[in-house]
């Protein structure tokens, strides 16, 4: 009986082993969790968003590829107005570190979005880079969506056109619009992983 | 700030747009652009390049085709006049700028971009051939400022063209930067995860080689914030290429550009090769990458010797004992625990490979003997040994009848038995990586589940291999000898492998979680041996004192493992890297960094991964590593011995081991002197002649 048991509970063990590798993370997977605090002072968990879809967009608003999504087109405000009036949870990251381009404090992340007439659900505030390097967000903008069971779905750009320019957003595929309106049809993600394009973040040196 | 310079942009174009007369030059803050062209005139229906040349302030860069992780390659709108085309951007080959996270290719101080442009037959001599680009780009240091210039260029069309002396000094050297087609034989092997890019090299020139780098075409088809190492091979050099967000499609070909930075007597050279191969599945080219039925075959092989190992073999002759034991029984039923017995064996190591495929699926860095990185597996193990030892002593036995002779462990009368004696030969036969074995699972995590599958239970179909034979092979049983004392008296002697097995795990666990494990594991032992003497004392009394005694026995068993996985949790908690350098200690612990500098030196280094919970390991390191006459000669050839540890889990061992085709511990390597020399695989069983004939006889560059 004895052995029996433990020869069982260590096969069992085995499956102890490992788990709590890091990697990357990756399309389909489960997204890494985290806590976070946000411009208004709270702390935020992704657990606690179970159920919901997350979106998580890297951003700095002095970075000319934001200018142009934002303060130029008014193409982010548009989209997080439209998803978040769907029940869907923005998340703005600001992960420049202080005096770094972008960086902003709390109050200041409030009044940049109030000036651009940007409506995320939430900012979150990253100064160190832990969530940047986390998820290994590389530019602003740079998209990551997570669906309601917290798999990771998108991964990449906010379009097809990598440039600087307005006039570009009209006759590019947006793919943070293609994802998410596939994921309220339940259907799967066409362009899970595209190429991110803007400012490189901005860690602390 | 970002927007001041952006500002000051914007007002040079209107200051340019003002004047009217677009010049071929325009400057922002940080880019001085030209437009030149190769010929001062220009014949109708000939050909000249043109190129924009940025001259880049110091720390300041603009990008390449492919501007890596984040940045903009730089754009050309040529307005030209009618009949006349440019071609696409003929761009040089680029440098790559890393800053944290993130790897872009582009180009600091200077570069010209180059065109090609087509001048129509029908241009009237006498007039002028008026080329016009608008150029965008992105310059950025760690801030990025987009920015576009208008430049215009003016050239009288001739019957004769006249060569350009200054714009055609930058051209021509912009030529001599383009890629070229590869002088050499070029092939891609693909990886499960990532490319081989192999390159015909001679001896002689990889030697020239100071760095080496791809630059893909494209987004995503590779890492590119990540190193790519290059090896000497007999083929020439191969780099290794770790495969990125966006894998290729199979009928798409890996493209790009390598570029081979050479030390040549003027100086350092970079040359671009261009790179367009479809990839081909990995080819057989060492040990480690076997075919498919040949890792079946090593995997049969490995599992027959691991009968042989020291904490296998007792559970095994116990088995093979009980069939003299069971002579009683019918052939068909002798037959029939073989193959009970083989089911065990078997199911357990389906399990292990599921467990092994859902980790791989998770992403996880590991090798085989990854369980052994647990603390708590491995003092569970330990205790199991114990047990079993326990068992063998005579301590206690297992099950309701007393009757015959030493109704123990191995010989329980049952089918479920001879279940679970498999599944114990596959538990206690985990630490023991035979020489077989290594290359065979090497090659089996790579592969995907079902190939991975197939080799496990060709494995465990050899573990079972000696016992099935004997049971269903009637003449075999008859060399067995006849039953009595002696098998009582084999075993209480199997009893003693098994103690020493648990004393090994217990050092184990010691470098593993400190002291304060030594103390939980070896405690928990004393609680497990007056558990089992409990159960033992009155299994056969009265009905009630032996349910009271089974009942505390099995609490102060499971009390015990409780106290063991706390325990160990606060251990590891608190455990500090215990490493004390000793005075004559010759190794220095094993790090990436160190083994790089001590390479780019052209060091000779001798790697060694090893794990306290592999044998072979330590039995290596003891008779041939720790060998004074081997010290000596690693001494006096001035070769450094790195040490790395994987007892605990370390993923930048792990990524060292795969890239040598290994899934664990040992592996040795020998560096001999020389930069970019081939390193060299030692066998994994080592004698001192071995080591000495290999750091010898290798030749020294």
């Amino acid at each position: 009986m004895f052995l029996r048991k433990l020869a069982t509970s260590a096969i069992v063990a085995l499956a102890f082993v490992g788990i709590n590798a890091v990697a990357e993370p990756v399309v389909d997977q489960p997204a890494p969790a985290f806590s976070a605090k946000t411009a208004d002072g709270k702390t935020l968990d992704l657990a606690s968003l179970k159920g919901k879809t997350v979106v998580l967009e890297w951003t700095n608003n002095e970075c000319p590829f934001v200018v142009k999504h934002y303060d130029k087109s008014s193409n982010i405000p548009g989209l997080q107005k439209e998803f978040t009036g769907k029940g869907i949870v923005w998340l703005q990251v600001i992960s420049s570190a202080e005096g770094k381009q972008g960086y902003v404090d709390g109050a200041g992340a409030i009044k940049v979005n109030k000036d651009r007439n940007a409506t995320p659900t939430n900012t979150l505030l990253d100064p160190q880079g832990t969530l940047a390097k986390l998820y290994g967000a590389q530019t602003s903008p740079h998209f990551f969506i997570i669906n309601d069971k917290g798999t990771l779905v998108y991964k990449g750009g906010i379009d097809s056109i990598p440039s600087s320019k307005a006039e570009d957003i009209p006759k590019a595929t947006n793919y943070v619009r293609e994802a998410l309106n596939a994921i309220a049809d339940g259907k799967k993600v066409p362009n899970a992983s595209t190429k991110p394009y803007g400012c490189s973040i901005k860690f602390a040196s | 700030m970002a927007l001041r310079r952006l500002l000051a942009g914007f007002t040079l174009l209107l200051i340019s747009g003002i004047c009217f007369a677009i010049s071929d030059r325009a400057s922002t803050e940080q880019v001085s652009a030209r437009l030149v062209a190769s010929v001062d005139s220009v014949a109708p229906g000939s050909k000249i390049y043109v190129g924009v040349n940025q001259r880049i302030i110091p720390h300041w860069h603009t990008y390449w085709s492919n501007p890596g992780d984040s940045g903009l390659p730089t754009k050309i709108q040529w307005k030209l006049p009618e009949g006349a085309s440019a071609s696409d951007i003929l761009w040089p080959i680029p440098g790559r700028i890393s800053l944290g996270t993130i790897t872009n290719y582009g180009y600091s101080d200077e570069v010209t971009l180059l065109s090609k442009i087509n001048i129509p037959a029908n241009a009237k001599v006498g007039e002028q051939f008026t080329a016009h680009a608008s150029v965008e780009w992105l310059v950025c240091n760690e801030e990025c400022i987009p920015q576009e210039v208008e430049l215009e260029l003016n050239l009288p069309i001739e019957a004769t063209a006249r060569q350009s002396s200054e714009g055609n000094s930058l051209i021509q050297k912009s030529l001599g930067q383009l890629p070229v087609a590869s002088p050499w034989s070029v092939q891609v092997d693909s990886l499960t995860n990532g490319f081989n890019l192999q390159l015909g090299l001679s001896e002689s020139q990889v030697k020239q080689i100071k760095d080496i780098w791809f630059y893909p075409a494209d987004w995503g088809v590779i890492v590119q914030n990540i190193d790519q190492p290059y090896q000497q091979t007999s083929k020439g050099v191969v780099i290794n290429l770790q495969a990125g967000e966006s894998k290729l499609e199979p009928q798409q070909n890996l493209k790009g550009v390598v570029v081979i930075t050479e030390q040549t007597d003027t100086g350092l050279v970079a040359t671009g090769f261009n790179i367009d191969v479809a990839p081909k599945p990995a080819q057989i080219n060492n040990a480690a990458e076997i075919s498919f039925l040949s890792a079946l075959l090593l995997a049969l092989a490995g599992g027959l010797i691991l009968n042989l190992m020291p904490c296998v073999f007792p559970v095994l002759s116990l088995k093979a004992l009980s069939l003299v034991a069971h002579a009683h029984q019918s052939p068909l039923q002798i037959r029939l625990q073989g193959w009970v017995y083989t089911a065990g064996v078997l199911v357990s190591f389906a399990l292990l490979a599921a467990v092994l495929v859902i980790l791989k699926a998770g992403g996880a860095q590991i090798g085989w003997g990854f369980q052994f990185q647990s603390p708590i597996f491995v003092l569970a193990m330990a205790y199991l040994m114990f047990l079993v030892g326990l068992n063998l002593s005579g301590v206690f036995v297992i099950g309701g009848s007393i009757a015959g002779v030493g109704s123990s462990l191995a010989d329980r009368g049952g089918y479920s038995g001879s279940f679970f004696t498999g599944v114990l030969a596959t538990i206690v036969a985990t630490p023991c990586t035979a020489p077989f074995m290594a290359a065979a699972l090497g090659y089996a995590l790579a592969q995907p589940a079902v190939k991975l599958f197939a080799i496990f239970l060709s494995l465990g179909f050899g573990l079972a291999l000696p016992y099935l034979l004997l049971a269903n092979w009637p003449r075999l049983q008859r060399w067995l000898p006849k039953p009595g004392l002696w098998m009582e008296r084999t075993k209480q002697v199997l009893a003693f492998p098994m103690y020493a097995a648990a004393v090994w795990l217990v050092w184990v666990l010691a470098q593993q979680s400190g002291a304060n494990s030594v103390v939980i594991a070896l405690g928990g032992m004393v609680a497990l041996a007056f558990a089992v003497w409990l159960y033992d004392t009155t299994r056969n009394t009265r009905t009630t004192t032996e349910r009271i005694g089974t009942t505390s026995a099995l609490a102060i068993l499971l009390v015990t493992l409780a106290l063991g996985y706390s325990g160990l949790n606060e251990a590891n908690a608190t455990e500090k890297s215990g490493a004390t350098p000793q005075a004559d200690q010759n190794w220095e612990p094993y790090s990436a960094e160190r083994l790089k500098t001590l390479l780019a030196e052209g060091k000779p280094v001798f790697l060694n991964f090893t794990a306290a919970w592999c044998i072979s390991c330590l039995v290596n390191e003891q008779v041939a590593l720790s060998n004074q006459t081997v010290k000596d000669a690693f001494g006096s050839a001035g070769i450094t011995y790195l040490k790395g540890d994987w007892t605990k889990r370390d993923g930048e061992i792990t990524a060292v081991l795969n890239q040598f085709g290994r899934s664990g511990v040992p592996l040795y390597v020998f560096y001999p002197a020389g930069k970019n020399a081939n390193p060299v695989e030692l066998p994994q069983v080592l004698t001192p002649d071995i080591v000495l004939n290999s750091i010898t006889n290798t030749p020294v560059n």
